[in-house]
């Protein structure tokens, strides 16, 4: 799409593509695909406790 | 229908989409929880802020000793005699375990130590200590502990296993500290306070807490308590609580599966639906993962989030200066890292070991 609206002018409204948004299937699947996770995430540090401070403990 | 796995080797395509969801759990995750956990937080601050931090744990006797036991609710606690055993060999030890393991306990009058619970679901959870709120019509809106292979009591009478339940947590309750992550739900944090339990907040990790933009941090600032990285799920925060809250140095896990038994109807797992929805009956092969025990000469199966809970303690626990012994005596979390070893083997050795501080 972009490529077909080059021009020297700018258009009165924000043209956006079909592909640039998830079609419908596409956010029932992502829907679907969320309800298999788990209860947290796990982020992959070498340390198991903040405290608030920057450096982890334990 | 019932509907096992496929023979090993029927189909070469088995397992394959599994494998590939399991690399996106994080971040599927994520998502799923990064609004509902942070609300709850919001929700039970009050709470928190009159309460005690997890790190008010280390003030209380659980501080003692190097060992602790922790239990969760696999299929292999309710197909082995782990509680005549348990009882029989009277570990001395911290005795910690996952809110959906409590039922199994309290049913055998053991009275864990300290209880553990993060789950968010503003609905399914308190039914591990018996929901007060619970009706026919919900039960039939929503057949998720009747359906799967966890504690056979859930299976049953569900409405009269409820108030049995009740009764016994609420019996137990006063005896029993609990540590609630911020994220759990309204009718969770009600309960175990009507329960008359001893709560100990935490927040969990969402996100790495040295982005700018974390929400872990955000939550921190919201309220103050230690943030943990819980590893996905409630019996690998256990373990964490155990190794970094209390500092045991040796550390057994008992029904800590993360898979399901090749008997096993795939109707009878946990996220069935789930995956029925998103792939079909016909290609159910295809997410459900087969993996072999060497330990135990056996193969099991596992779904996308529990062989995500799997690698997942298996990359933290080569983290921790502590050692780990898996008692489950089941399933497929085996590895560097950690001992396979039976219940019997690390009660014994336990009861030998001479006393520390």
């Amino acid at each position: 799409m972009k490529e077909m609206l080059k021009g020297n002018y700018e258009l009165p409204t924000k043209v956006t593509s079909a592909h640039d948004a998830p079609s419908l299937e596409e956010q029932f699947e992502r829907e679907a695909l969320k309800r298999l996770g788990g209860s947290v995430a796990f982020v992959s540090k070498r340390k198991f406790l903040w405290e608030g401070n920057d450096a982890a403990t334990e | 229908m019932t509907q096992l796995p496929s023979e090993a080797g029927a189909q070469s395509q088995a397992g394959w989409l599994g494998t590939r969801l399991a690399a996106e759990m994080s971040a599927l995750t994520l998502e799923k929880v990064r609004v509902i956990g942070p609300q709850n937080a919001e929700r039970n601050r009050f709470r928190i802020l009159a309460g005690k931090s997890v790190l008010a744990l280390r003030s209380t006797p659980l501080i003692e000793g190097d060992t602790a036991l922790v239990i969760a609710a696999g299929p292999s606690l309710h197909r082995r005699d782990v509680a005549r055993l348990l009882k029989e060999m009277s570990f001395a030890g911290v005795v910690i375990t996952t809110e959906s393991a409590l039922s199994y306990c309290v049913r055998h009058e053991i009275v864990p130590d300290l209880v553990v619970t993060l789950d968010s679901h503003a609905d399914r959870i308190v039914r591990w200590f018996g929901d007060p709120n619970l009706t026919r019509e919900r039960l039939d809106r929503d057949n998720y502990f009747s359906r799967q292979d966890m504690d056979p009591g859930f299976a049953g009478d569900e409405l009269r296993f409820n108030q049995e339940l009740l009764h016994l947590v609420d019996t137990y309750g006063p005896k029993i500290r609990i540590a609630v992550a911020s994220s759990a739900s309204e009718a969770v944090v009600d309960r175990v306070y009507a329960a008359g339990m001893e709560v100990y907040w935490w927040n969990p990790f969402y996100d790495d807490y040295e982005r700018p933009d974390s929400l872990t941090r955000r939550l921190y600032e919201l309220n103050g308590l230690p943030c943990l990285n819980a590893g996905g799920n409630v019996g690998s925060a256990c373990w964490v609580i155990a190794h970094a809250v209390l500092r045991k140095k040796r550390i057994g896990l008992l029904g800590v599966d993360f898979s399901y038994y090749r008997d096993t109807p795939y109707e009878r797992t946990q996220y069935y639906q789930e995956l029925m929805h998103l792939v079909g009956r016909d290609r159910l092969d295809e997410v459900f993962i087969r993996v072999y025990n060497p330990h135990l000469g056996q193969e099991f199966y596992t779904d996308p989030a529990y062989l995500w809970y799997r690698d997942s303690f298996l990359e933290m626990v080569q983290e921790a200066p502590c050692e780990t012994f898996n008692c489950t005596e089941g399933g497929i979390l085996f590895g560097t890292g950690l001992t396979f070893t039976t219940l019997r083997s690390f009660l014994e050795r336990e009861a030998r070991r001479p006393e520390t501080g």
